[in-house]
């Protein structure tokens, strides 16, 4: 099972990326206080203001295309950036491991409701 | 919470334990044997699907006489669609700000 969501942000496939991966930009719109070694098998450390903390390791960097988080419960987060004509689009998958696929998420759902 | 929507996703990754808690939830309730006779299964598979539903807390036994009947719980999956709820309001959030951020940053001067 997934969540997934997309933006398109009118900024350059670079500044986008540097959004996405320096840990002082990260702090303006992911977490309040984040370390982020944006290397393969990095480390990142997401605080929040609420005191939640999550701890990630890099599961995957691609240079302004991907980057994959994978955090310490086991789920993943990956960041996938593409051209777009007004910008560069911003694709954002968060899984959980050993999650059936929507498909079927949506084919039990219909007893749970019945 | 995360290991028992885990458990729940891959309890139901399985057609045949999907046919088979489908059924009992239209049943209401039912015993291994009675399952096995609605469904094209032996007892003994039946039986296995449902250990493995239960441990996900999909079902839940109880021993009646001599039977063992089984009910349906659909409250696991209620926290499945609450996972994907809260995890897509999260990011909802964080794109909007991520939105306001690159506005901010790349407005005078860039």
């Amino acid at each position: 099972m997934e969540v997934e969501r997309e933006i398109v942000l009118p900024v350059t496939r670079e500044e986008a990326w540097e959004a996405l991966t320096e840990p002082e930009r990260l702090e303006e719109w992911f977490a309040n206080d984040v370390e982020l070694d944006a290397t393969p098998g990095g480390h990142g450390v997401f605080e929040w203001d609420n005191g939640e903390v999550r701890h990630a390791v890099v599961e995957a960097v691609e240079e302004l295309e991907r980057l994959v988080l994978r955090w310490d419960d086991e789920g993943t987060v990956e960041l996938e950036l593409l051209e777009h004509p007004a910008g560069t689009r911003i694709h954002v998958r968060e899984t959980a491991p050993d999650w059936g696929t929507a498909l079927e998420l949506h084919a039990s759902a219909a007893w749970a409701t019945a | 919470m995360g290991d028992r929507v885990g458990a729940v996703f891959a309890a139901l990754a399985d057609p045949s334990r999907r046919y088979v808690v489908e059924r009992l939830a239209s049943l209401g309730r039912a015993t291994p044997t009675e399952l096995a006779g609605e469904l094209p299964m032996t007892r003994q598979a039946v039986a296995k699907h449902l250990a493995t539903l239960e441990l996900a807390g999909l079902v839940h036994s109880r021993r009646e006489g001599r039977n063992t009947v089984y009910r349906p719980d659909p409250t696991p999956l209620r926290d499945a669609t609450a996972w994907m709820e809260r995890v897509g309001a999260e990011w909802d959030d964080r794109l909007a700000a991520l939105a306001r951020h690159v506005a901010e940053h790349g407005a005078p001067g860039r």
